[in-house]
């Protein structure tokens, strides 16, 4: 065979199509691959559902469990900036506990007015957060060592503060306010988040979702019928999430949890639809390339830690409002289920993409995985040792399966 | 002393102390038959079958994307393949390179910057022994210096890898897979980023080697290459064979005529050099005794409409001219004058560490330079437009594959270049600083980049190529000049001197 003759059958560049022929384009493999572990935690939940029943199939104690979570999946999303950037901050658990004692003991001790109180305790958090990015950014201090200093420091502080005990309200004649924690307020499960603000909010999720699935029109399928397959996706979605009580969920999230579905909110369109994001993820890849392409890794890398220091001191703001004290140490066991939470967002929905949805989803997967063996029966001490099993389950599970695929 | 003292090519072979000299004992035959490969549901490799006789040195061509370097990492069993079959020898084998007969030089050769070449050559292997745990370094350097003769690589054995230029680094790497009696060697893309003498240098290894009967393949882009030294040239053509014919019977037309499809009339005139109408408009960028990095004085000035083109050795301090004018690296001297409201992008040189963010999408990629362009009064990006805009530089490069979503680390060497390429176009400066602008693409792929380089200057940018390969100089630069020693020699007109002259002055 004449080498010549062989090559006109096959073109290089076919630049036939009109328009731009570059579109994302559907493929059930690398969805599958994206949604596995996202599965595999609701087999889990079928089985102790099939299980425990309704003790565990209850919307009131899942709702609980995430709403006393919050703090957690708050931290989550404040590990998460961070991570993005490619840094560790193990600060934030303790940038937590600080807020948390400030929230209560600048209000119960010293009586401060408690909007001055609030934005004291942001503050704090932009500052520690500063500091942090100064370190790491500025005098290039390893992230490990400079932010689990910075997170002694915090707790330090914490404990110099309440000279090492609780802060409990009733001992003196402060009192925090009524909206703010207590029966009825931001931080009791009674008080609901307005439900048609939720009802907004997934309806613009569904036409999101509607849209994204549009733009994966393979080449060969006409775009009308896509368009109808498409709808015809989000409209099973929804169906489907309506027989599991999409309904009794919606009304049974608290004020907190809608605070928490405010900030990720946030986040993720700083995160996803902002230059910002775009940087910090560039910056977190390959700081060097960034460089080049004509971002400032330092100067994102700086943004990220004193973000995470705003995120952590909320955190620190909600456990106040949800217990109504503050101990010693109250969010230090958190730091794990919080960098859990961000790392399950690598698997979950999406292939090694940090992300915020999967962050929210993750750490209150992991919660009820540990509340479904409590339920049943297993003693709650073991609560830690099943979030760093889940934790490394899930990801080695993933990676596995990545690599079948590709 | 050292390697010098030992005479190349007739010295030991690279088997050392087990049988002496010379030859190395041929090859079997290597039939591949069947073979298939998909990622997801893109077919990379539709059904390879190719036999390579023992002796054979087949040049390996097509353009980017074809599959060259998937059907090499399945042959090593980087990848799984999807079906088919491999036999050496008649006895078939899941890969080629768990057997020491097989060596693969890929283009992250896998040596350790911070160990000595002989360091190197041992590494994975069991250390020559003195007494108990004692390694017997006398005999392990001798071994080493034999070694390198055999490649004519003549340099004290005690020197770090990270010393050593890309192309001596290259050699140390086939070195190695010699040592390990390797009889066949597939080296994927190796002088795609090696300047002409180190190139040169490395063919010539690689023929040596050939002609002591080994079987060698080798996947390039440049045709000089493949026409000097393969006895044999097989065509890779989305994943499939479309021509395997002897070099022998091929010219360097007859090969552009294999790897470009379209517009031949077009190639033709391009393939010559085309010197350009001389440029030059408004002052863009003008460099003043400019110290910094490995250079110690640059004068420069380029032009609106212009574009000029600077090469030189790896060493010279020539990529820190680019960052000098760009301005990733700030001056040490002198003084950088940009004209008002003068922007520049630069194409970096270092394409695998310096180019993009691997685990993130194509768009990102693209977008990342040019992102305030799509943002909407409320500070959100708009992606719609963002999308539009990334997808249609995508295709003006056709990069592939053709999705948006597609994620950079796994594109093909060649289409990750466009897409940094890309990312300069989508910002639209008004200076243009290239490096190595069609490092490791295909020739279609180059002519077109010549084809972009030339409209943004008629457009009224100004263009700096800095570049190892003259064959981008000829083909589209008005002004060229030689970086040699952190200084820049005089500025020649294109159209007033060849190849061969311009090489005397590196």
């Amino acid at each position: 065979m004449s080498a010549t003759e062989a090559v006109p059958a096959t073109p290089v560049n076919p630049d036939s199509k009109r328009g731009s022929s570059a579109q994302r384009q559907f493929d059930l493999t690398k969805l599958l691959g994206a949604s596995i572990t996202f599965i595999a935690f609701l087999v889990v939940f079928l089985i102790y559902t099939i299980w425990l029943g309704g003790k565990f199939a209850s919307t009131d104690a899942r709702a609980l469990d995430i709403h006393q979570n919050t703090p957690v999946l708050l931290l989550g999303l404040a590990v998460l900036v961070t991570l993005i950037a490619g840094q560790f901050d193990l600060s934030v658990a303790s940038m937590a506990t600080l807020s948390a004692f400030l929230v209560i003991g600048l209000k119960l001790n010293q009586d401060w007015p408690f909007a001055l109180v609030l934005a004291v305790c942001l503050l704090v958090g932009v500052v520690g957060g500063a500091v942090n990015g100064f370190l790491v950014v500025k005098l290039r201090v390893n992230t490990f060592i400079a932010t689990l200093g910075t997170g002694g420091v915090f707790l330090g502080l914490s404990a110099v503060y309440s000279k090492g005990t609780q802060i409990v309200a009733g001992a003196g004649q402060a009192e925090l306010p009524s909206w703010f924690s207590g029966a009825n307020s931001l931080g009791s499960l009674g008080e609901k988040f307005p439900a048609v603000l939720v009802w907004v909010g997934l309806g613009a999720a569904a036409v999101m979702v509607f849209l994204a699935f549009r733009r994966m029109r393979p080449a060969r399928t006409e775009e009308r019928r896509w368009d109808i397959i498409s709808g015809a996706v989000v409209v099973v979605i929804a169906a489907i999430l309506f027989a599991l009580g999409l309904s009794n969920w919606v009304n049974a999230i608290s004020w907190t949890m809608g605070v928490l579905l405010i900030v990720a909110l946030v986040v993720w369109l700083l995160l996803d639809y902002t230059t910002y994001g775009r940087y910090l993820r560039a910056t977190g890849s390959n700081a060097e390339a960034a460089t080049l392409a004509g971002v400032n890794p330092g100067k994102e890398t700086f943004k990220a830690f004193v973000l995470g220091g705003v995120l952590a001191a909320l955190a620190g703001i909600l456990l106040g409002a949800n217990q109504g004290t503050a101990s010693p140490g109250a969010a230090t066991s958190f730091l794990l289920p919080a960098f859990a939470a961000a790392f399950l967002s690598t698997v979950i929905l999406s292939t090694g993409r940090f992300h915020v949805w999967g962050t929210l989803i993750g750490g209150t997967f992991l919660v009820w995985v540990s509340q479904g063996l409590i339920v049943g029966g297993v003693p709650f001490t073991w609560t830690e040792v099943v979030n760093g099993l889940v934790l490394i389950l899930a990801v080695a599970f993933s990676s596995v399966f990545k690599r079948r695929t590709t | 002393m050292d390697a010098t003292t030992v005479a190349t090519g007739s010295a030991a072979s690279p088997e050392g102390d087990r049988d002496g000299f010379g030859q190395i004992e041929p090859a079997k035959d290597i039939v591949i038959s069947g073979l298939r490969k998909s990622f997801g549901s893109t077919e990379v490799l539709g059904g390879i079958d190719l036999t390579i006789r023992g002796g054979d040195f087949v040049g390996l061509m097509g353009p980017n994307g074809a599959g060259k370097s998937t059907l090499i990492k399945i042959l090593d069993g980087v990848y799984d393949r999807s079906s088919g079959q491999i036999q050496y020898g008649g006895e078939a084998v899941s890969k080629l390179g768990e057997r020491p007969e097989v060596g693969f030089i890929h283009q992250d050769l896998g040596l350790v910057d911070e160990l000595s070449i002989s360091d190197n050559l041992r590494l994975g292997e069991q250390p020559m022994r003195r007494i108990g745990p004692f390694v017997d370094r006398g005999r392990e350097r001798e071994a080493a210096v034999r070694a390198l003769a055999n490649v004519g690589l003549e340099l004290p054995v005690e020197t770090l890898i990270g010393q050593l230029s890309p192309g001596e680094k290259t050699l140390v790497a086939i070195t190695r897979v010699l040592e390990r009696g390797a009889r066949v060697i597939f080296v994927d893309e190796a002088t795609s980023t090696l300047p002409p003498h180190d190139s040169h240098r490395l063919i010539e290894a690689l023929k040596q080697t050939a002609a002591r009967g080994a079987t060698v393949i080798m996947v390039s882009h440049k045709l000089s290459e493949i026409l000097d030294a393969t006895n044999r040239v097989v065509l890779l053509l989305d994943g499939k064979i479309v021509a395997d014919s002897p070099a022998a019977s091929l010219d360097r037309s007859a090969l552009v005529e294999m790897l470009v499809t379209r517009e031949k009339e077009d190639v033709a005139q391009e393939a010559t050099a085309k010197p350009r109408p001389a440029g030059g408009g408004k002052e863009l960028l003008r460099l003043e005794d400019v110290k910094g990095g490995l250079i110690d004085g640059v004068d420069l000035i380029l032009k609106s409409g212009e574009i000029v083109g600077l090469t030189g050795l790896p060493g010279s301090g020539l990529h820190d001219v680019a960052h000098l004018a760009h301005g990733t690296m700030k001056p040490r001297g002198g003084k950088v004058v940009r004209a008002a409201g003068c922007t520049s992008a630069l194409v970096p040189p270092h394409r695998e560490t310096q180019g993009g963010f691997l685990e993130q999408s194509t768009l990102e990629n693209l977008t990342i330079s040019s992102l305030s362009r799509w943002r909407s009064p409320v500070r959100l990006l708009r992606g719609g437009s963002e999308r539009r805009d990334a997808g249609e530089v995508m295709d003006r490069l056709s990069v592939r594959p053709a999705d948006p979503g597609a994620v950079f680390g796994t594109l093909s060497g060649g289409n990750k270049q466009k897409v940094v390429f890309g990312r300069a176009l989508l910002s639209g400066p008004s200076v243009y600083v290239l490096c190595e602008p069609t490092r490791g693409v295909d020739v279609g792929t180059r002519m077109e980049i010549y084809k972009l380089i030339e409209d943004l200057a008629s457009g009224g940018a100004g263009v700096l190529v800095v570049t190892s390969d003259s064959e981008d100089l000829f083909a589209i630069c008005n002004r060229i000049a030689v970086v040699v020693d952190g200084r820049l020699g005089a500025f020649i007109e294109a159209e007033e001197t060849n190849p061969q002259q311009l090489e005397a002055f590196i």
